[in-house]
Parts: structure tokens; C-alpha cells; sequence
């Protein structure tokens, strides 16, 4: 346990401001009495500090270079209510099991914040300090957005309430897939994947993040095929059927131009990639919200900066901050897929999406108590490398406000496409209804699906073909905190 | 064709026994379960007309069976039937589930017009083929 | 026919050895928490005698029955509903929802509530109003049971078009259609309920119990007067305990005598005395003054001077 030091900037003005350079904990940034407001916006990081840097120092740091301080004192601070705009960082705790670095919670008046701009918080908060040289390594894990900052974003423009009632479909998970293969496909071919995966029993298809308008298929072309594809499946079936049309491009005048397309066309939902920018995004959600459209952010990049336990960005934050900005879906994780995810931490992201009030949870890495303030729910995207054998797995974990995306599950079926679809579409239902009944799907899982495959081929050979697929390898962003460990009060 | 709107049309068609624990279930969640019926399942109307009112204080599902087997005896074979269950609770105060009971005995499907206007560009239009009867007189 | 029991409460019993296989009925008595339900109304309950072995008897009869179709020899759903009859304040609420309990323990209702009603929730006031009424109470009783107090208000056969005949013919279809749904009890004064079997035969046929409640004696009603003021904290002064001896007999010779109630009602007026009393003291009350109820709270009613003591006033029945 480290010394923790109780000196502050109690020091008289006049010492405090005379030119030179000064620890960052004897300019205000370490107060260890300061009790946040409620209108405060609180970030924790881990700050793993070089060697021989004191944690509180570097903690302090971190509040400094992420708030007013720069590396010298200034005496233009004494024009302003300093004091207020200085960031506080008022506890510094180990990271459990983790020698060397620290758990540092820094609050922040509301006031250092433009209302509304993800880009305002984020060039704040995660602005200059990542790259601070006394630091090894940084990363944020939480923050606790106030009441008074939430009701400055408008939120999701459908939110998953809405999207429920506008498709019609409640009580079960919305089933997806993605296009495959994600380059190649001409539009026609493009749309035939669509047309026999919505007509076989899936609620959605998806591009991939990749796909916006490549020599091999023009934006254009895959729009007009696709939506051919999803009004047929949607007379056929009789039921709401739509496909995310990615939407991303190089510039914004090209992002507003195909999403009026897509509007023209008469789509239901419009798809972006993490990767254009937390204003883009924002400018996005905001013509969604506009226009009616379900908004469907695909969390690409991502992984760059939150798979790393020490440095970076915890997707957690990522989640709050979408939430903010107004999309609708979020991929936030399978637990049983082939991609990252830890099924504490996988909660904890799922709880900040869809919950209106995510209390405190360390086993689950939620650090903070959020309220929502009836911000619109964020519907949640478990995608890759997921299939119809692991549905009383995905439902128990995930729930059912959740779009479950089977891509190869479905495309990669032995007797098609159509077959795959009906294959997942058999399976949730019969999973839902199960659940419903009361019956113990974790236990019974398999022999429901076993049940429900005697009265569809699909399901039989889906079950056939990936019994045993599974992607065991240990994640690498787990909570630091053991489910049976008590919050540190 | 066989219409896929609700949580259940992929699987055989529910027998009462099934219906029964679906609605207990949501009864046991707190849900208000409403019956609608309609002659006009485009995947758009909303509105399915209401048997009576949604049931907010019927503790066991045998009272939504009674009103199920009213509603079946005046207009199964000739309409689709679904139950539906209401949350109250704050930031949902929407629909939980959704699923039909009954079913005409022909389902006849949509068309699908396309009016080709603006270049490429296509007007889509779904029409129940029944709808072209008027309601009352369409299965 | 619908009363058919397609799923008994467990499979038929096949002795596994080809032997006689056994059914051990003390220890259902035990394990399904009649024997427990029964134990609390013999203690939770004055008197009663009577309505106590009756409920032993229908309690056996089921738990028996429940044995039978386990070993595949019962076909038929057993009819439940019953007529509860007596004077007013004779407890027949208060073992309805014993009774509820009773039934849901032994697997005969699913959820065990009850709904109490009379004509007037119902019987509408204009054609097409009673039928929605009685389906709604009905929905809300499915499950549980259905307590129609002075059932025979329904039956008025001096209006030949009254409404309460509509809602007679849902219930007797009811009654019979969905006895695995519904147990219906109907309550009222002895006489009156006898007359109404006789008018409606349909209602006496689907009537498989039939339960009297007879009036309590004196000490049984001192004895319930005393459980009332223990379970809220008071008790009678020696002086108070003589005085509401005397009350009970004079009042149990008046009119509109309604037993438990109207020792209830008796003794909430003794406290409202008290509290006078203690208010108009204008000196410092001790705990022992608070809880006690003196003579002088008694006997300041007008049953002494021949009058019935009733606030507010009974309506004119």
C-alpha cells in the first residue's frame, strides 16, 4: 500500500504561482479531501508510473495534463477561477494483483466540458496524457458521467424500445449476419446473399466494415440490389425485414449523400464505422434521428486501443460515450465467439447499453454508479464466429435485447443460406420459448435444440456441422476484481 | 406462404398447452396481456383490432384463455390471432412479446409492385393479396 | 368433455416390483402443508367447532382423492365449489381464505387468491353491461377462488328481466366448464341461500360442499374480543372485563347482531371512548393508562339503555 500523502496546494497564492517548475501534487492536483459533486464527470485510470515515479505524483500528473496544467507554472492561471478548472485526483489505490500500477480517480467540473461533443470530452480526458513520459502506461477504465452531462446528448436516435416497435418483433433476440465473403461480391451477387438470408428467417443483414464502394461493387449498386432484396424478403415472409447499408466513406459530404439514398430507398437502418470519428459519429446519430433511421455502429479500430489491459481505453468507456453520441446498435461482444471477451467485463459493457441505472460493479469492471437519466437504450451486437449450437449459451449470457449476427452460421449452412437462416430462427424460438416455460436452458439447452431440430432439417444439420466448434483461449481484458470480491467502500 | 410476424412462427403451431405457459409467464413478469385480431396482417398495420381490453389484473392464465377461446370462437379460421404482453415499466412501457395463436387456414401472401421511377431507382409496395377483398369477407 | 383431468397431478403409479405399491397418506397430510393450514385455524380461530371438522373432512376426502388419481382411479376432476352459510360475522371470509389456501396446497387451484364480490360487481345496470362485468371478476378469480357474498341477490325473480340472471347463466357455465380454473363459494344467511338452491337447481347440483357457520356462543365472542385488543396493544381493566361480559349478552339479543364484527365494531368505539377519556384527563398518561380500556369505555355505550349500539348506523338491509 503506498504512503498516501495528504500535502495539498494549502500553500499560500503567492508561493503557489512563482515562476519555476513544481510537482503537479503541490499545485492542487492531489486532493485526497476532495469529495466529488454530483455534477463532477469522474474518470478512473491505471497508471502504471516509470520506475522510481511516485504513483501519487504520477496520478497527479495525469489530473494536471488531462485538465489546466502544463509542465511550468503559468502566472496567466491567477486570471482565472483556477481552482475550479483544475482536475482533482482525490484517491490513488493498487490495482489488485498487479504490482506497479495504481487505480487513480480524478474528478472533473462539469464546466471543462462542452455540452454535447464527444470530441470536447475525449480531446480532454484522453488528449495529451497518454503520452506523458513519466508515465509507462495509461489507461482509462471508467468514468461517471453526471446526470447534468448526460441530458446534454441527445442519445440513440431509435433506441432499442423504438426499433422494437417499428420492426415489431419483441421478446426474442433479432437475428443477423453478416455478407460474406466481405470483398468480391458484385451488388447482384451481393443482394442474392441478402434475399436468402432474410427470406430464410433473419431479421437483418449487415455489410462488413470494410465494404463502402470498391471496384468490385459501387455504392450504388449494392444499395439498389439489396433493397430489391429486402422488400422481396419482406413480401415474402410478411414480416419487417432491413440491412445495415454501410454508409462510411471518406468524407462527410459522401456519408450524407448515401445515407439520403438509403433513405430514398426506402431502408430502415443505415450502418458506420467507429473508425470515422466521434464528430462523424455524432453528425450521424444526429441525421438518424432526423430522418427515422435506425443508426448501426460497427466497433471497428476498436481493438487497437482497448484490448490491452495497461494501456488505452476500456471498451466500457467507449460503450458510455456511444451512448452518448447517439448511435442505436454497438457490437459489444460474444463471450462464446471468436472474438475478445471476457463474460464478466462482456456484462458489464451489455449493463451500460441497455440498463437505465448500471450500479457499481468491480467483478464486472463497472467501477461507477451511471445513471441514465432515461437516455435511450443502446441495443447491443454480439457478432463472429458465433452459431445455432451455442443459442442457449448466447440467450443465457446476452439476454434477449440483443441482435445476434450469425455470418459464416448462416452463409457457410451445408444446404444454403436459407437454411442456415431458418436453422438460427428455429433455434431462438425454440430456446425463447423454453426459457419462457421455465425450463433450465443452460442444463437443457442441447437437448432443446435437439427437440427443436425432429421438425427442421436445417437446425439438424447446423447442429451436425458445428457441434464442436468452440474458440477457448483466455481474454486478455478481464476484471481486476473477483466476482466474489466486495466493493472497496 | 406462412406469415413469420411474432416470437414463434418458425415452430409448429402452439397447442393451448404452450399458449397457457407463454402467458403465464408473462403474467408472472407483471405484463398486461392484450388479444388482437385482424384480417390485414401487412407487415405495417400496426393496429390489429383489440378483443377487449389488455387483462392488467388477471392472475393466472386460465382468465386469458377464457377470452382467447372467445376470441377463436368468433373469428378464428377467418382473421390471425396473437397475444401480446404490455411492460409498464419506466423506460420500456412497450411491448415485451409478441407471438399468434391462430392463423387462417390459407395463407395467400403479399405481392410485391414495383413502380420503376428516377433511373435504377425502384418504389416498392407490399399488398396482401386477401386485402383486395373487403374486410370481414377476405379468408 | 372439458372436466376431464388430461394431466393428473402426477403420473399413474406402477409398483416398479409388480407388488402393491403404497401411498403413505399421513405423510402427504404432512408434507403438503394441510396439516400445518388446519393447525393454525383450530388456534387462529374461536369456536367454530363444527366448520373446523367439516374443512378436516373435506381435506381428507381431497388428499384421498389426489391418492386415487395416482393410482389411475380417478377420471373426473372432483367438483369444489361449496355454500359457506351462517349469520354475518360468522368467520366464513376468514375460512374462504383458508380454504384458498387449503385447495392451492393440495394442487386444485393454481394460485390459491381470493376474490370477494357481491351482485354488484357482478350485475350491470344497463343491457350488455353484465356479461363483461361477471367475465372480468371471473378472469381475476381464474386460479384461485371466487367468494359471492349474499349470492342469492343475483336471483330476483320479482324482475323477470333483471340482470342478475345473465350473470347467473356465465357462472354455472363457468362452474361446470373450467373446474380445474375456478372454485366458486357461495355465502349468505342460511334460509335465504336454501330458497335460493331452490329457484336455481343448477347452482345446488354443481354444489359439492355444504358448510354451516353457526353464531358464536358469549365466551366465544368475549374470547375473540380479547385476541382483537391483544393483537393491538390493549387490554380490558377487571372492571372493563365484567362490563363487556354484560355488553355481549345484551347486544347478542339485539337486532343486527353480526357476531365477530360486531364485537370488532364494540371495541373499536371502546378505544375511540379511551382516547376521549385520556385526552380529556388533561394529566401525563403512563403506558399502562394507553393500553387499558376501563369500564367507563364500555359502559358509555348505548346497548345499556336499550338502544343498539351501531356507528355508523346499519342500513336498512
Amino acid at each position: 500500500m503506498n504512503a498516501i500523502d495528504k500535502t495539498t496546494s494549502a500553500d499560500a497564492p503567492r508561493s503557489r504561482y512563482s515562476a519555476g517548475v513544481m510537482e503537479y501534487r503541490k499545485m492542487g492536483y492531489w486532493q485526497p479531501d476532495y469529495e466529488p459533486k454530483d455534477t463532477d464527470v469522474i474518470a478512473l485510470f491505471r497508471v502504471t508510473p516509470q520506475d522510481g515515479v511516485d504513483p501519487i505524483e504520477a496520478s497527479a500528473a495525469v489530473a494536471g495534463e488531462s485538465s489546466t496544467a502544463t509542465w511550468t507554472v503559468v502566472w496567466t492561471d491567477r486570471l482565472t477561477a483556477c481552482d475550479k478548472y483544475r482536475a482533482k485526483c482525490y484517491r490513488v489505490d493498487p490495482v489488485p494483483n498487479s504490482p506497479g500500477s495504481w487505480f487513480a480517480y480524478i474528478a472533473y467540473d462539469l464546466d471543462l466540458f462542452e455540452p454535447g461533443s464527444i470530441a470536447n470530452l475525449s480531446a480532454s480526458i484522453i488528449g495529451n496524457v497518454f503520452g506523458f513520459k513519466p508515465l509507462k502506461a495509461l489507461r482509462l477504465e471508467d468514468m461517471r458521467l453526471p446526470v447534468a452531462y448526460v441530458k446534454t446528448f441527445d442519445g440513440p436516435a431509435t433506441g432499442i424500445v423504438v426499433e422494437r416497435e417499428r420492426l415489431d418483433k419483441f421478446g426474442r433476440p433479432l437475428l443477423g449476419a453478416t455478407v460474406k465473403p466481405k470483398l468480391g461480391l458484385s451488388g447482384r451477387n451481393y443482394g442474392r446473399v441478402v434475399y436468402e438470408a432474410l427470406k430464410g428467417g433473419l431479421d437483418f443483414t449487415k455489410d462488413d466494415e470494410n465494404i463502402n464502394s470498391q471496384p468490385f461493387m459501387h455504392w450504388r449498386d449494392r444499395f439498389l440490389y439489396c433493397m430489391e432484396a429486402v422488400n422481396k424478403a419482406q413480401a415474402s415472409t410478411g414480416e419487417v425485414k432491413g440491412t445495415y447499408l454501410n454508409i462510411t466513406a471518406g468524407t462527410m459530404e459522401d456519408m450524407y449523400e448515401r445515407a439520403e439514398f438509403a433513405k430514398q430507398l426506402g431502408s430502415s437502418i443505415v450502418m458506420i464505422d467507429l473508425i470515422i470519428g466521434y464528430t462523424a459519429i455524432q453528425s450521424m446519430a444526429k441525421w438518424a434521428r432526423r430522418n427515422d433511421m435506425i443508426l448501426h455502429l460497427h466497433r471497428a479500430g476498436h481493438s487497437t486501443y482497448t484490448r490491452q489491459k495497461t494501456h488505452g481505453v476500456s471498451f466500457r468507456v467507449i460503450a458510455k460515450w456511444m451512448r452518448l453520441a447517439g448511435v442505436d446498435h454497438i457490437h459489444a461482444g460474444t463471450v462464446v465467439g471468436k472474438l475478445e471477451g471476457d463474460p464478466h467485463t462482456t456484462k458489464g459493457y451489455y449493463d451500460i447499453c441497455r440498463e437505465d441505472y448500471v450500479p457499481q460493479n468491480l467483478a464486472h469492471g463497472v467501477f461507477f454508479d451511471q445513471d441514465w437519466a432515461s437516455t435511450r437504450k443502446l441495443m447491443p451486437v454480439a457478432s463472429g464466429g458465433i452459431h445455432a449450437g451455442q443459442m442457449h449459451q448466447l440467450i443465457d449470457l446476452l439476454g434477449e435485447d440483443v441482435v445476434l449476427q450469425f455470418g459464416g452460421g448462416t452463409i457457410g449452412h451445408p444446404m444454403g443460406i436459407q437454411a442456415g437462416a431458418t436453422a438460427n430462427r428455429v433455434a431462438l424460438e425454440a430456446m425463447i420459448l423454453a426459457r419462457n416455460e421455465g425450463r433450465d436452458i443452460v442444463v437443457e439447452g442441447p437437448d432443446i435444440l435437439q427437440d427443436a431440430a425432429r421438425h427442421c432439417l436445417p437446425l439438424r444439420q447446423a447442429l451436425d456441422t458445428w457441434k464442436d466448434v468452440t474458440f477457448n483461449y483466455s481474454s486478455t481484458d478481464t476484471p481486476d476484481f473477483v466476482p466474489q470480491a466486495t466493493a472497496a467502500e | 406462404m406462412r406469415i413469420t410476424q411474432g416470437a414463434f412462427s418458425f415452430l409448429p403451431d402452439l397447442d393451448d398447452g404452450q399458449i397457457t405457459r407463454q402467458v403465464q409467464y408473462c403474467i408472472d413478469k407483471g405484463w398486461a396481456v392484450n388479444i388482437e385480431f385482424t384480417d390485414d396482417p401487412h407487415p405495417r398495420n400496426t393496429y390489429w383490432e383489440m378483443w377487449g381490453m389488455p387483462m392488467f389484473d388477471v392472475p393466472d392464465a386460465a382468465g386469458v384463455m377464457f377470452e382467447l377461446n372467445a376470441c377463436r370462437k368468433a373469428h378464428a379460421g377467418r382473421n390471425y390471432i396473437r397475444v401480446s404482453a404490455f411492460d409498464s415499466t419506466h423506460t420500456w412501457e412497450s411491448l415485451r412479446l409478441s407471438f399468434i395463436t391462430d392463423r387462417p387456414a390459407d395463407e395467400p401472401g403479399f405481392a410485391l409492385d414495383r413502380q420503376e421511377v428516377d433511373g435504377r431507382s425502384i418504389r416498392y409496395t407490399t399488398r396482401a393479396y386477401a386485402a383486395d377483398r373487403p374486410e370481414g369477407a377476405r379468408y | 368433455m372439458e372436466a376431464v383431468i388430461d394431466t393428473p397431478p402426477t403420473a399413474p403409479l406402477a409398483a416398479p416390483d409388480g407388488g402393491e405399491q403404497a401411498i403413505d397418506l399421513r405423510a402427504e397430510f404432512t408434507e403438503s402443508g394441510l396439516a400445518r393450514v388446519l393447525d393454525e385455524l383450530d388456534t387462529d380461530l374461536v369456536g367454530l367447532v363444527p366448520v373446523k371438522q367439516r374443512l378436516r373432512e373435506i381435506g381428507a376426502l381431497l388428499l384421498v382423492d389426489r391418492a386415487r388419481a395416482r393410482f389411475g382411479l380417478q377420471a373426473v376432476s372432483p367438483t369444489l365449489h361449496m355454500s359457506f352459510t351462517g349469520n354475518p360475522g360468522t368467520g366464513k371470509t376468514t375460512v374462504a381464505l383458508r380454504m384458498a389456501e387449503i385447495l392451492h396446497r393440495l394442487g386444485y387451484v393454481r394460485k390459491g387468491h381470493l376474490v370477494t364480490v357481491t351482485r354488484d360487481d357482478l350485475v350491470g345496470q344497463y343491457i350488455g353491461h353484465t356479461a363483461p362485468k361477471t367475465k372480468e371478476v371471473l378472469k381475476r378469480a381464474m386460479g384461485g377462488v371466487l367468494f359471492i357474498d349474499e349470492a342469492y341477490y343475483l336471483y330476483r325473480p320479482e324482475n323477470e328481466r333483471d340482470y342478475g340472471q345473465e350473470a347467473i347463466e356465465i357462472l354455472l357455465q363457468v362452474m361446470e366448464n373450467q373446474r380445474d380454473d375456478l372454485v366458486v363459494i357461495l355465502a349468505g344467511y342460511a334460509d335465504r341461500m336454501e330458497r335460493f338452491f331452490t329457484a336455481n337447481p343448477g347452482f345446488r347440483s354443481r354444489v359439492a360442499h355444504h358448510i354451516d357457520f353457526p353464531d358464536y356462543t358469549g365466551g366465544e365472542l368475549e374470547a375473540i374480543g380479547a385476541r382483537i385488543l391483544d393483537g393491538m396493544n390493549y387490554r380490558l381493566s377487571p372492571a372493563a372485563e365484567e362490563a363487556f361480559h354484560r355488553y355481549v349478552e345484551l347486544r347478542m339479543a339485539q337486532p343486527h347482531f353480526a357476531n365477530g364484527r360486531s364485537v370488532r365494531n364494540a371495541l373499536d368505539r371502546a378505544r375511540l371512548r379511551q382516547a376521549n377519556r385520556l385526552f380529556a384527563s388533561e394529566r401525563p398518561v403512563t403506558a399502562g393508562d394507553l393500553t387499558t380500556i376501563e369500564a367507563e369505555d364500555i359502559l358509555a355505550s348505548r346497548v345499556f339503555s336499550g338502544g343498539i349500539d351501531s356507528y355508523p348506523p346499519l342500513p336498512a338491509r
